[in-house]
């Protein structure tokens, strides 16, 4: 004999309700929150790709501000190699007058005075600091780049290099560039600088040889010589400027890449979402109003 | 022997009325937990002609010759065994997701991210007293993460061990009850309603001792039960009027084993199981938690003792502690941080030091390890969780085919309920003709 039990069709009605109302809660849970995941276990490959996925959201954020960091430091280097040519320019042009033989002694101590004022200018610009406060030209030193020894004359005395900034992915950049790197140079096989350059003008045009004018001419050679040197590293400069540009172009690419994935593993696909809870809705519905029906018929109400 | 009409019709009504009782006691309890629907079986009362008799007629009626209990054994002992099985699985998952939500919610993968990105930063600048001090900050965060990674986990265990506690005591509860209700079966008529009373105790007691511990049961042939633990082999933990005394110990990592009687015994299913199992898989990421904090300790450290703080002085440790537990952040002040190769001046911005530390943190990957755990567990939990929900349809069915077999169906009653009262009536009938019999006889003149 088959016996249905009544208390075994309510237990299978419920099982078949809860069943039900727990998925529909599952999908509205997704839909409400936008993730498919509430935890881990959900989907533990997925949840472990979201969290390299994340990882590397927030070191890419860090490569960004080291990156912006660096083409601060390195425009603030353009700029002032930029205002080295101009004294340069101004230097020659200087030596140039002082090279004419027609001047008299007074005029060229007024350009030695004005060469003089020049070199301390260059001594403070090769001093600048950059956007954190520390020596622009100085490499890694934590002090001044360059000092003034006894006599006036500017030595330099930060470290070799400037140091590597890290941008993501094992690229890095050089972040600046060493007083030597562009104000040394070597005129006629003997190395100099551009700043002794300029003393020792100044210096000559003051009246401390005995034919000024030579002297002043004979220092258009390394002058040039140092504008090269100075022009040459703005290139450099300019060169690993566009270098930031390119690996930040390729970290915004990468950045847009991993937030697709992240959509593509986590985010809820919303019109799925909406269609299976419909259907499970439909179910839900249907099973709840034929156990309505189902519940109400008790033969006590017949044989009453 | 003749017959009597009236004593006939009066043990039909009799029959009838306790038929009734029988339908009624069914009706309510309908919904009783463990309850198993009742039927009478009947039998007519008659005897067989004597020696020259051979043509009487001697029929005395009906009786009841017993109240049936609608029990199907083997159903029973499926949703013992599989109701067994499911509430091991339940008992797992829900210690394992307790895990997992230690883990996951202490935001410890992130905190550890957030300390490797800290140092790479700080690399833009080492001197920078800002940077230095938020990667002091970020370390505090991390172990303290780390702690409270660690006292969550600590939480889980305490409660599973609670839980398992308060199951053991009940084992032994309803193992007392069990021979307390053996004894009086062995007492009891057979087939009275005291009998039936008792076996549905029975069994009733058998399906929650088999909701902590799983049993196997031999019914002997007065209705007592015999169980033992952890297999056919296994200690007796019931043995007609007798208990053994079920006990847990704790060892030193928190894990748990069982001993019935002083003898060790290894139960297979039942939520003492689940627990026994999450508190081993706990003692397990206890471990690698522990593991992952000592290697972030000892790398950190070792790379700040190569190196030269701010102020020119060799490195000490960033953190004391040898575990997840115990790690601490060792100074405030962000200037002890060793970015320097050794040997280096005050402020020195060489951050030689700083990128040997990310190299070696970079090796030991604590993020990717965190991952790994994370993973660990979480696939745990999501490859239980399917295998708790096979076992858990399959223990439902088995007790809707037990409910479907030996439940009420209210139907049944109303229909039941007709007909003892019709049979009822119709004794009263019966009744009335014996009377109108006996009135005819006499009203002879």
């Amino acid at each position: 004999m088959i016996n249905n039990s009544t208390s075994a069709f309510f237990e299978r009605s419920t099982m078949g309700l809860s069943g039900l109302r727990k998925q529909a809660e599952t999908i509205q849970n997704q839909l409400a929150t936008g993730q498919k995941m509430a935890r881990s276990s959900d989907d533990p490959v997925g949840a472990s790709k979201l969290r390299l996925l994340a990882r590397a959201d927030s070191l890419s954020n860090i490569d960004t501000v080291n990156a912006n960091r660096a083409s601060t430091d390195l425009t603030l280097t353009d700029t002032a190699l930029g205002s080295f040519a101009d004294y340069i320019a101004r230097v020659r042009e200087l030596a140039m007058q002082a090279g004419n033989d027609t001047l008299t002694g007074t005029q060229r101590v007024g350009i030695a005075t004005e060469l003089e004022q020049i070199h301390g200018n260059l001594v403070a610009l090769a001093n600048t600091r950059d956007s954190a406060g520390h020596s622009l030209f100085g490499g890694e030193t934590a002090g001044n780049a360059y000092t003034l020894d006894g006599s006036g004359n500017a030595v330099y005395a930060g470290t070799a290099s400037a140091g590597e900034l890290p941008l993501g992915d094992g690229q890095t950049v050089s972040r600046g560039l060493t007083g030597p790197e562009f104000l040394n140079f070597s005129v006629n096989g003997n190395p100099t600088d551009l700043m002794a350059v300029v003393k020792q003008l100044a210096d000559a045009v003051g009246g401390a040889v005995a034919d000024p004018a030579a002297a002043a001419r004979d220092s258009l050679d390394a002058l040039s010589t140092g504008l090269d040197a100075v022009t040459t590293s703005q290139t450099i400069v300019g060169a690993r400027l566009a270098w930031i540009d390119l690996t930040t172009e390729r970290r915004i690419d990468l950045s847009e890449l991993r937030t697709n994935e992240q959509i593509e593993v986590g985010a809820t696909d919303e019109a799925s979402a909406i269609a299976r809870l419909q259907e499970v809705m439909l179910a839900l519905e249907a099973s709840q109003a034929s156990f309505a029906k189902l519940a109400k018929l008790s033969l006590f109400d017949v044989v009453g | 022997m003749a017959s009597d009409l009236l004593s006939i019709a009066k043990s039909g009504a009799q029959t009838a009325r306790t038929a009734l009782d029988v339908t009624a006691q069914n009706i309510a309890n309908a919904s009783s937990d463990g309850y198993i629907r009742r039927s009478v079986r009947l039998e007519e009362v008659s005897a067989a002609g004597g020696y020259g008799r051979a043509g009487d007629v001697s029929l005395s009626g009906v009786r009841l010759d017993r109240v049936v209990r609608n029990a199907d054994m083997f159903r029973q002992s499926e949703v013992r065994r599989t109701g067994s099985d499911a509430a091991r699985a339940n008992a797992e998952v829900a210690g394992l997701e307790n895990i997992q939500s230690a883990v996951e919610q202490s935001n410890l993968y992130s905190s550890i991210v957030e300390y490797e990105a800290s140092l790479q930063r700080l690399a833009s600048d080492p001197v920078d007293s800002s940077l230095r001090a938020s990667v002091v900050e970020s370390a505090r965060t991390m172990s303290r993460t780390f702690n409270i990674a660690s006292s969550a986990l600590d939480a889980v265990g305490t409660s599973l061990r609670f839980e398992a506690t308060d199951s053991v005591d009940q084992v032994n509860v309803l193992a007392t009850e069990l021979s307390r209700v053996n004894l009086r079966l062995a007492r009891a008529a057979d087939a009275s309603s005291d009998q039936t009373t008792l076996l549905d105790q029975r069994d009733s007691l058998l399906q929650q001792l088999s909701e902590h511990v799983d049993v196997t049961t031999t019914f002997n042939v007065d209705q007592t039960v015999t169980v033992r633990l952890g297999g056919s082999a296994g200690p007796q933990l019931v043995n007609g009027g007798a208990a053994s005394t079920f006990a847990m110990a704790t060892a030193a990592n928190g894990t748990i084993s069982f001993t019935l009687g002083a003898v060790a015994v290894t139960p297979a299913a039942g939520s003492l199981t689940g627990k026994s199992q999450a508190l081993t898989k706990l003692a397990d990421v206890r471990t690698n938690l522990d593991a992952l904090a000592n290697g972030l300790i000892s790398t950190v450290n070792a790379a700040q003792a190569n190196g030269a703080a701010l102020d020119g002085s060799a490195g000490t440790a960033m953190f004391t502690g040898t575990g997840a537990g115990d790690i601490a952040v060792a100074f405030d002040d962000g200037a002890k941080i060793a970015t320097a190769p050794s040997g280096s001046g005050a402020n020195s911005r060489d951050p030689g030091n700083l990128t040997a530390m990310r190299n070696a943190l970079a090796t030991g990957d604590p993020a990717g390890n965190m991952d790994k755990l994370l993973f660990d567990i979480s696939s745990a939990v999501a490859g239980r969780t399917i295998t708790r929900d096979a076992l858990n349809s399959i223990a439902d069915s088995a007790s809707v085919a037990l409910q479907a077999q030996a439940g009420v169906d209210l139907d049944h009653e109303a229909v039941n309920l007709i007909r003892y009262q019709q049979a009822f009536q119709a004794s009263g009938r019966v009744m009335q003709t014996a009377k109108d019999i006996f009135d005819t006889l006499i009203g002879i003149r």
